[in-house]
């Protein structure tokens, strides 16, 4: 069966989830976002405590909101320490509501590792219109609906993986749960019941890939065609993550951008280059830090977004606090804003070393083409005499000899300098010395004192 | 099919739904309207059709700003 017999033949060779929207001019997608815009703006303002008080200190009324240009400008921009401050304050939502409380269909909730969670009220139709952003990508990469998934993770209260439930029940597809597995049950589960598509974590992946080496099984031998991933920087952001997933699975790797308070917002893109908003659900637009004027295409800047797939919770220009590199059109025919290389970092862990701005996906991107190098490194952020340091910590391949460590470590450095022209020390550890994580990698360990650094984490 | 026809027929089938989700008795019956509204408001939404933003909260009074 090639895929679902309701489909038209057309319907059914279509490149896009959705031909008409993902592909509609700039002119008219821009005219309908202004429509949605302004409906949700006088949404939040009639519905919750926070935005009326929000909007009448800065002296705006929803009837002031005639263009997208106003939007960007006029409306304040809101930060997850708004909505967890109020949330505190009076539980469960706070202010930040826009429904009573029993129109709450499911609640999700950040991680909270830097303090209180934050919590995400939906309605029942909130999550679907949240897992309609994966369909997007999985439809982009060639997955169908005869596919079946399986998802490497516990579901808990983050709603990003059960974002992907959602989605796949949209989509129509097969589920395999792997929730309650650790990873050697989970590479025994797959192997047993032989799912066509993996979604996990892209390090998830590989540790998958490795552990299933051990127990003498070739990861490729068990029949995944793809591997679609989200959580952290994946193959459209880091080639090299590409080129490793793709070799230990024998699998086409595909990545989707969410934030779990928003929405699964920017599925990728079948090019592999980098990922489209879903101007379905969201408005964005892309925000000099400095500034705080909008940047022009090309060029780098914060990720400011608009939800309409959570009216419990209305989040308006809402600050990412992610780098991203915006174009309006991409080769792939889509017209939905594309981000080319995902996130290429976060504007509270953003370095200038040097007079360089260094960015967490440039160093990952020349770490992970280095032979000899595994995909276990992190970045340690310093503070010296005043100006931000980095360096990289990173574990050889296992199989890499010890007494050439120092050899290795100085290649590495010098393929940082010739590719970002700025130098960075590389510290490399003995194999199995740095965490392992089966949600989020951390990256980044940030030891500059907290004055100089924003302590916000997803 | 066509945008426009498609986007006629989803339109008639949702005051069809309406109709049936005002009058019935039946909470399964009910709630099997709901969802069909909510879905057939996706696919306008996602045709490029704005009705309204929230179908959720509409023939209800969501909580007003104290």
């Amino acid at each position: 069966m090639a895929t679902q017999p309701y489909y038209t033949p057309r319907a059914a060779s279509s490149p896009y989830w959705n031909p008409y929207l993902e592909t509609l001019p700039r002119a008219q997608l821009d005219a309908l976002q202004l429509t949605k815009v302004q409906a949700l703006v006088r949404h939040a303002y009639e519905h919750s405590a926070f935005y009326r008080r929000r909007f009448d200190e800065a002296g705006l009324h929803p009837d002031d909101i005639r263009t997208l240009d106003d939007y960007k400008r006029k409306v304040p921009l809101t930060d997850k320490s708004d909505f967890i401050r109020y949330q505190d304050e009076r539980p469960p939502y706070g202010d930040t509501g826009a429904v009573p409380e029993e129109y709450v269909g499911h609640h999700c909730e950040t991680s909270g590792t830097t303090g209180s969670p934050l919590r995400i009220p939906l309605t029942p139709y909130d999550t679907e219109r949240y897992g309609e952003g994966w369909c997007y990508g999985w439809w982009g990469l060639g997955i169908r609906p005869h596919d079946s998934f399986y998802f490497a993770f516990n579901w808990g209260l983050f709603a990003g993986f059960w974002s992907a439930y959602w989605g796949l029940r949209r989509f129509g597809a097969k589920l395999l749960s792997g929730g309650g597995q650790n990873s050697e049950g989970h590479v025994r589960l797959m192997q047993r019941l032989r799912p066509t598509v993996l979604v996990s974590t892209p390090t998830y992946a590989l540790h998958l890939a490795e552990v299933a080496r051990e127990l003498g099984i070739e990861p490729a031998s068990i029949g995944v065609k793809f591997t679609y991933h989200a959580g952290e920087p994946g193959p459209n952001a880091v080639p090299a993550m590409r080129r490793q997933l793709e070799e230990s699975w024998g699998a086409r790797a595909g990545e989707l951008l969410g934030l779990g308070e928003q929405h699964a917002f920017a599925p990728g893109c079948p090019t592999g280059e980098g990922v489209h908003v879903d101007e379905s659900a969201m408005f964005a637009w892309v925000r000099d830090p400095q500034s705080g004027e909008e940047v022009p295409e090309g060029e780098v800047g914060e990720n400011i977004l608009t939800s309409f797939t959570n009216n419990a919770q209305p989040l308006l220009n809402y600050r990412t606090h992610d780098l991203v590199r915006p174009y309006r059109s991409c080769a792939c025919g889509r017209t939905w804003t594309f981000f080319r290389g995902v996130v290429l970092g976060r504007t509270d862990f953003m370095v200038t070393v040097r007079g360089t701005n260094v960015y967490q996906s440039a160093v990952e991107n020349v770490l992970g083409g280095i032979a000899g190098l595994s995909h276990h490194y992190e970045l340690v952020l310093t503070r010296e005499k005043g100006l931000d340091q980095m360096a990289v910590r990173a574990e050889p391949a296992p199989d890499y000899p010890a007494d050439a460590y120092a050899t290795l470590a100085a290649a590495a450095a010098r393929a940082i300098r010739e590719a970002l022209k700025v130098r960075l020390d590389v510290i490399l550890l003995p194999p199995g010395t740095l965490p392992r994580y089966e949600l989020k990698t951390k990256r980044i360990v940030d030891q500059r004192p907290r004055e100089v650094r924003y302590a916000l984490e997803r | 099919m066509e945008r426009e026809e498609a986007l006629e027929k989803i339109a008639a089938a949702r005051a069809l739904i309406r109709e049936v989700a005002r009058e019935t008795d039946s909470p399964l019956v009910a709630q099997c309207m709901r969802f069909a509204e909510q879905n057939l408001h996706w696919a306008q939404w996602n045709l490029g059709e704005f009705t309204s933003l929230a179908p959720e909260l509409e023939g209800s009074q969501p909580t007003s700003v104290p």
